[in-house]
């Protein structure tokens, strides 16, 4: 357990001295130039099409984190080497893809926390400065805490994507790593589509094979409660509690894939 | 007592080709026992299957058959790391660490103390020579300085069994001799140090015994004494104050004579003159003995005979020499 | 090395900026152009950040119809207006101000507005679909029908089935009743452009400002007419505003709330508000004024 935690630690080390945190930089100032040059394009949206753009961005510089991280946890590793001195110690191959997904996931939480601080941030100086009367006419409250529910399953989806691409860097290279993981966001993110196949499709085998798959590839497309929050419809915690559980079952999964794969490698 | 490492029959074939994958056999039925407090030298020429072997010691690719054990364990049993050390050949490590950082984590997986580790690395830091580059980034530091790196964190837990591979890789002759030291100060301390090298000369100064693998296959292996012992192919005797009437009487001895400076000459005596009697004959001559030397076959010269007998036949390949 | 720099990009700007004014006529017509049409198309390609998607062509919409109302000339008919607030609203169904701006702006006729009440009850429809209990969008389709349509049965039963839904404000019922009544009347109409005044939304609300203008122009038209008719000129001499200021206590030329001279029609007396005016065009309201 220890030799896990210290693993994700240097991960964690790892992410900062490779300037992810710049991207955080680049993320605030993204988030508030808007906040600016929207109020005079929207027709008063501009708290609502901020709030998009926050979670918008949360996600999307967040998969970036986790692919780019994520491929190089193994792949770099064994590319590179460093991987010999490590496995020498008296740490298990299971210890040490478990400690290296934990850093990537505390890496990612230190990443989403301090985006959905800036998101609030901002929205709270609109909200501040916006008259009351303007302000009732808003869906939901500008520093709205549902929103939190939005980025928590980003977040969870975030997990599961990273857990994906360790899974595929435990066998092949960083650059196949990054694409196939890529790929499956985006098919995971056309999931309803698949399951409304068998209504557009005569052929039976093409429905049950499209149900199979919705079934079997990951449904990202759960995760994404943006619409309802910033809309202030209501997302009910059963939801958010069953989709979560998913996610989690989901990358157990992978992790246990990832580990029967990564403790029978050869690394030549 | 039991061998501190053990390997028996230790096969290793790689699938290689892209259609049709022919097996190509790395390590062939390895036999092998070291004993505790010996420095144990792998030697062979490149592709002989010494860094495979390593690496199936520590279990960073598994046999096709047979087995090894290190310190009484099978190979990969986990407490059993916590008393050894190994140094990857050509090491590369995280480099955007310190090397006091590098060897602070590792210490970490050891499970020592915040204290103690700082108290190893420090300590580990000044053995290997590294100074106040101790605090740069690794991405800096040169081929040799990450060598010295790369010992140290092998030393990191004072481990009983230390594997190295081609430690003296990327140093000068300086550090070379640093390490020589070093490998020295650990045998005397009762560790067990099994290193590979292809540089024979380390091993001349350094092992107790070696094995010679060529082809995947053990060519030879025993005490280093008893196989140069084999070897003595005669006596280089060399005399001083020789005179040109004391020169015809000694050259028929000699199967060469070498002028080393005025009055002064090499003699090659082959086997079969005694060096007793011309010694006698030096003496009695009035010349003066300088030395007097067995010319043995250097472990070069062995090594080199071992490999051609048995470089060819890798089993199963028709082509072995053309890969390498 | 550096100042190599940043000459070719002294000279790549400059080229920029000599193009566009030679070929500024190119990049109009490019805008004209909505690379994807389709709603269900847009809602793949944007995986699952569509309501971005959406703020992105409600911006547009925006900028869309605000250029081409400043723009004023004869070809711009605002065609991609209904387009623009589609798409956006297949991304984002729940984008209520998209809906609505829909609602005024596509039945507007020109040049306020592609003159497009059928595109405004389509859009208002597609939002009750995704929200059926939103009182405000039957009460959009009903003012559409009462404003531009005309057809004050069908308002009124929009109307009501707007009073129907939850949270419904108290003053639709009365007006369901009042619709089927006075039908045409100023009186109605001013009450419904006044519960606009209340709207969150600025722009909603200057337009009911300026119909709420107009309503008052009608109210001092009529006035006017009534003392005009107080002073027939003898023949032989025209009937014009400096005649009456000579002739009865009107002392200044009437303007307009907006301060636009009145024109008065020699020949029948009657008061109309100037071509020039900003209110124009004005709205065809009864001259019934039950004040």
């Amino acid at each position: 357990m220890r030799a896990i935690s210290w693993i994700a630690v240097s991960v964690f080390r790892e992410s900062v001295r490779d300037r992810v945190p710049y991207n955080l930089v680049l993320f605030a100032v993204l988030l508030i130039a808007s906040s600016f040059l929207l109020g005079q394009l929207t027709a008063g949206q501009d708290v609502k099409i901020i709030k998009d753009l926050g979670l918008a961005a949360t996600a999307v510089f967040g998969l970036f984190i986790a692919i780019f991280i994520g491929i190089g946890l193994v792949s770099k590793e064994v590319e590179r080497r460093s991987i010999y001195a490590l496995l020498a110690k008296p740490i298990s191959r299971p210890q040490l893809i478990l400690g290296k997904y934990a850093g990537l996931v505390l890496t990612l939480a230190v990443n989403v926390a301090v985006m959905t601080v800036a998101l609030y941030a901002v929205l709270a100086y609109m909200t501040w400065t916006e008259s009351a009367q303007f302000q009732s006419a808003w869906d939901a409250p500008g520093i709205d805490p549902a929103l939190f529910k939005a980025v928590f399953l980003i977040f969870v989806e975030l997990m599961l994507i990273t857990a994906l691409a360790l899974f595929f860097s435990t066998f092949s290279t960083p650059l196949l790593s990054a694409a196939l993981t890529f790929g499956l966001y985006i098919v995971g993110h056309f999931n309803a589509d698949l399951r409304n196949f068998e209504q557009v499709v005569d052929s039976r085998a093409a429905a049950w094979l499209a149900r199979g798959l919705y079934h079997v590839l990951p449904d990202l497309s759960a995760f994404d409660v943006k619409t309802e929050v910033v809309h202030g419809l209501a997302v009910p915690a059963g939801y958010v509690a069953m989709t979560t559980a998913y996610g989690l079952i989901y990358i157990a999964l992978l992790l246990l894939i990832s580990t029967v794969i990564f403790s029978r490698r050869d690394f030549k | 007592m039991p061998p501190a490492i053990k390997i028996e029959e230790l096969t290793k074939d790689y699938a290689i080709g892209f259609w049709r994958k022919r097996p190509y056999r790395a390590l062939d039925r390895l036999s092998l026992a070291i004993e505790p407090g010996e420095v144990f030298g792998f030697l062979g020429p490149n592709g002989a299957g010494k860094t495979t072997t390593l690496k199936l010691l520590m279990q960073l690719i598994f046999p096709t058959s047979g087995r090894a054990e290190i310190l009484g364990q099978p190979v990969g049993h986990v407490a059993t790391r916590q008393r050894i050390g190994y140094l990857p050949e050509n090491p590369y490590f995280y480099d955007y660490l310190t090397a006091e950082e590098l060897l602070e984590y590792f210490a970490q997986l050891f499970g020592y103390g915040a204290a103690d580790r700082k108290q190893r690395v420090a300590a580990l830091l000044d053995k290997v020579g590294i100074g106040a580059e101790r605090r740069l980034q690794l991405r800096k530091f040169s081929k040799g300085m990450v060598q010295r790196v790369g010992i140290a964190q092998a030393l990191v837990n004072d481990p009983e069994v230390i594997f190295l591979d081609e430690p003296m890789s990327g140093l000068d002759p300086l550090g070379r001799r640093e390490v020589r030291n070093l490998i020295l100060q650990l045998r005397d301390q009762g560790r067990t140090v099994f290193f590979s090298s292809h540089i024979l000369a380390d091993a001349e100064a350094l092992c107790s015994r070696v094995a010679v693998v060529a082809g995947g296959r053990l060519a030879a292996s025993g005490r280093l004494s008893d196989i140069l012992a084999f070897e003595v192919r005669g006596w280089e005797l060399v005399v001083a104050g020789v005179t040109p009437a004391m020169l015809a009487r000694l050259t028929p001895v000699a199967h060469r004579t070498t002028e080393i400076s005025a009055g002064r000459y090499a003699l090659e005596l082959s086997l079969d003159h005694p060096p007793e009697r011309v010694l006698a004959d030096v003496a009695a001559m009035g010349a003066d003995l300088v030395s007097l030397n067995p010319i043995r076959d250097t472990l070069e010269d062995f090594f080199v005979r071992r490999v051609a007998e048995a470089g060819s036949a890798r089993p199963g390949q028709e082509d072995a020499r053309a890969r390498d | 090395m550096v100042a190599g720099a940043v000459l070719c990009l002294a000279a790549a700007v400059s080229l920029q900026v000599a193009r566009d004014r030679i070929y500024a006529v190119r990049e109009q017509a490019a805008e004209r152009i909505l690379y994807v049409r389709s709603g269900e198309a847009a809602r793949r390609l944007t995986l699952d950040f569509d309501a971005l998607a959406a703020d992105v062509y409600w911006i547009r919409a925006i900028q869309h119809y605000g250029g081409d109302r400043r723009a004023g000339s004869g070809d711009r008919r605002y065609e991609l207006l209904f387009p623009l607030l589609d798409l956006t609203t297949t991304l984002d169904p729940y984008f209520t101000i998209a809906y609505r701006f829909g609602a005024i702006f596509l039945s507007e006729a020109y040049p306020g507005g592609p003159g497009r009440p059928d595109q405004a009850e389509r859009l208002l429809r597609k939002g009750i679909a995704a929200q059926p209990g939103k009182w405000q969008y039957y009460y959009d389709i009903g003012f559409v029908y009462y404003w531009h349509v005309r057809d004050y049965k069908a308002a009124a039963s929009w109307f009501q089935r707007a009073a129907d839904q939850p949270n419904a404000p108290n003053w639709l019922r009365p007006l369901t009743a009042s619709m089927l009544t006075t039908g045409n009347d100023r009186a109605a109409a001013r009450f419904l452009w006044e519960q606009m005044l209340q709207s969150d939304q600025e722009w909603l609300r200057r337009n009911a400002e300026r119909r709420l203008l107009q309503i008052d122009a009608l109210e001092l038209i009529d006035q006017l007419e009534a003392f005009v008719k107080r002073y027939p000129p003898p023949p032989g001499e025209q009937l014009t505003w400096e005649w009456l200021m000579r002739r009865s206590p009107l002392r200044q030329i009437p303007t307009d709330p907006t301060g636009t001279p009145l024109d008065l029609d020699p020949v029948t007396g009657h008061v109309t508000v100037s071509r020039e005016s900003p209110l124009q065009p004005m709205p065809d309201l009864d001259r019934r004024s039950t004040r």
